[in-house]
């Protein structure tokens, strides 16, 4: 199976056409097999009674944070569907459903990355201590957890290339704004697709991992948390350092 | 590219039964290739544009041939040639537009072995896909007719998406205004397709023409009675006079009450990857009268809409043109 397809240029050279879509198959298989083996672990581990979620409650994410994972998860729901099915055989007027919900991604990422610097992006950065914390069971997190910091890091490393590639293969199709003006090389235009299908590829894996996670039964709390934004105190007691992550209790 | 004079080793199966064809088009899906009268596919072959491993001679099958009429209409098999629908009486009586469309495909040698199932499913004639480059229709990630330098007289000027290729058939034109229905068979079954369905455009199908899958055979082509007889219009304006392809054609039929138009469907061809509806002008057609006047007023709608490239504004005045004949009277 290969990473990479090929084609020869106009003048017969051999260039990078783009990312192989056999690897698809590949990635989700990889998925499955990865969220099994974690399901099977997690059988055999004797875990106590889950902690409440009545009671007091504290905030954990505010609703624009919250709007932004929803509007940001719907339109790369819509890019995915868009850019994967015709591409497995599955044939509809995709482009332009593609681009607009491509935009509407773009438009978000950037209001969440300029809203960031308002707030504690410590609490988001992943450092070597965060392995450390992983490795150790005795030890509670922050607000995030370094599954949930990793996650994160990955899932905005993926995001801004297939963001980036998608902007510069936005302007090689026609558009209300503007036409295209197909003068890219044809070695760099596979560069890009090549790099917009590897980090969908990424994102289709990760994804599937994110999902599986946010309704594992233990971790339900979390997903709540990103509808409703509280958790309740107890919740807060069992899964996080106080010391560490001093939430709003104004909720 | 290389060019060869030769045929490539290819297998030939020649069935004479529909269903064998059908088990044979389904056991080879994608690396099988369906052959009428070979005019559009000993080129890909010649090039080595195309390598199907094998091909399926679909002439010999008695159940794809000729004339018949149906309840409603007439029912055409796929590998009728066009020939015969040029000199059927039936279809010069209540068709003619079929008839003089067919009569303006190619040259009188291509017409005695080329069928109206291999016209209506041909490829695109864009050179720099015909020519083996790895466009957006060849699955590539370019369209070599769309850019700065590019050599795009011939190309699309309605519907492009990605790619800018054009439909070349010219049956195509005349048997969408003639609201026919297509019928595809597999070893699943049997399923009709109006004509305005059977063509695909690049934005829901990049790399082909129709919306026929691997696996399945058009057999027949049903026109209905509604448009039996009624008024025709056909023109088709290419850079020869044979054997070329059409820059711009266009196809209308017309039921008349009196010198007043009823229902109509105008449809052009060479401007877009399917034929292309003037749905503006068939509205606005409805209720004139044929004539001078309304001619101008109805050719000035037909260009509504059109995005030209860098060398094919003139096909825009020429649609004009084409509509203002068709509405004259």
């Amino acid at each position: 199976m290969d990473l990479a397809e090929y084609k020869n240029d106009v003048w017969g050279q051999e260039v990078l056409r783009g990312v192989s879509w056999d690897l698809l198959w590949l990635v989700i298989v990889a998925a499955f097999i990865a969220i099994a083996a974690h399901a099977i672990y997690e059988s055999t581990q004797k875990r106590g009674d889950r902690p409440s979620s009545e009671g007091e409650r504290v905030n954990r994410h505010d609703a624009f944070d919250r709007a932004f994972h929803w509007v940001m998860a719907a339109s790369i729901f819509v890019l995915l569907v868009t850019g994967v099915f015709p591409i497995i055989g599955l044939e509809f007027a995709w482009l332009e459903i593609h681009w607009i919900a491509g935009i509407v991604l773009t438009i978000v990422v950037a209001l969440h990355i300029l809203r960031s610097f308002t707030q504690d992006l410590s609490s988001m950065a992943v450092g070597p201590g965060d392995l450390k914390e992983a490795l150790d069971g005795t030890t509670k997190p922050g607000k995030y957890s370094p599954a949930q910091k990793s996650m994160h890091a990955v899932v905005t490393i993926l995001t801004l290339v297939v963001i980036v590639t998608g902007i510069i293969m936005f302007l090689e199709i026609d558009t209300p704004w503007w036409e295209r003006t197909n003068e890219m090389a044809e070695s760099t235009l596979g560069w890009v697709f090549f790099l917009h299908g590897l980090s969908t590829l990424g994102l289709i894996g990760v994804i599937c991992l994110h999902i599986y996670f946010a309704i594992r039964p233990e971790k339900l709390f979390y997903t709540r948390s990103m509808i409703k934004g509280w958790i309740s105190k107890e919740e807060l007691a069992a899964n996080h350092d106080p010391q560490r992550w001093t939430p709003d209790e104004s909720t | 590219m290389a060019s060869f004079d030769v045929m490539p080793e290819v297998q030939l199966y020649q069935p004479v039964e529909l269903g064998d064809a059908l088990n044979l088009a389904d056991e080879l899906g994608e690396d099988g290739w369906l052959l009428g009268g070979g005019q559009d596919t000993y080129g890909w072959l010649k090039d080595r544009a195309k390598n199907p491993k094998a091909m399926i001679d679909l002439t010999g099958i008695e159940a794809l041939q000729g004339i018949r009429d149906t309840d409603d209409g007439v029912e055409i098999g796929a590998a009728t040639t066009l020939r015969e629908i040029i000199g059927d009486a039936r279809i010069n009586r209540d068709y003619s537009m079929l008839a003089q469309a067919a009569s303006r495909v190619a040259s009188p040698q291509i017409r005695n072995v080329g069928t109206l199932g291999g016209n209506l499913s041909q490829d695109t004639r864009c050179w720099y896909y015909r020519r083996g480059l790895d466009c957006y229709r060849a699955g590539g990630n370019t369209c070599y007719a769309d850019g700065p330098e590019s050599m795009n007289r011939e190309h699309a000027v309605f519907g492009a998406s990605r790619c800018v290729a054009v439909s070349p058939s010219d049956t195509a034109t005349a048997l969408v205004a003639l609201e026919a229905t297509m019928i595809a068979a597999s070893v699943s079954g049997t399923r009709t397709i109006a004509a305005d369905d059977f063509f695909v455009g690049p934005d829901t199908h990049i790399t082909q023409m129709t919306s026929l899958d691997p696996g399945e055979i058009l057999t027949a082509i049903r026109i209905p009675s509604k448009w039996a007889g009624q008024r025709f219009y056909f023109e088709k304006v290419a850079d020869r006079d044979v054997w070329d392809f059409a820059l711009v054609s266009i196809a209308a039929a017309m039921s008349m009450d009196g010198d007043t138009i009823g229902d109509c469907r105008v449809v052009c061809g060479g401007v877009a990857c399917t034929p292309h509806r003037l749905t503006n002008v068939e509205r606005a057609a409805r209720g004139q009268s044929l004539g001078e006047e309304s001619a101008e007023a109805l050719a000035q709608l037909a260009s509504e809409g059109a995005k030209p490239l860098n060398y094919n504004h003139f096909k825009l005045p020429l649609m004009e043109n084409l509509v203002r004949r068709a509405m004259r009277g």
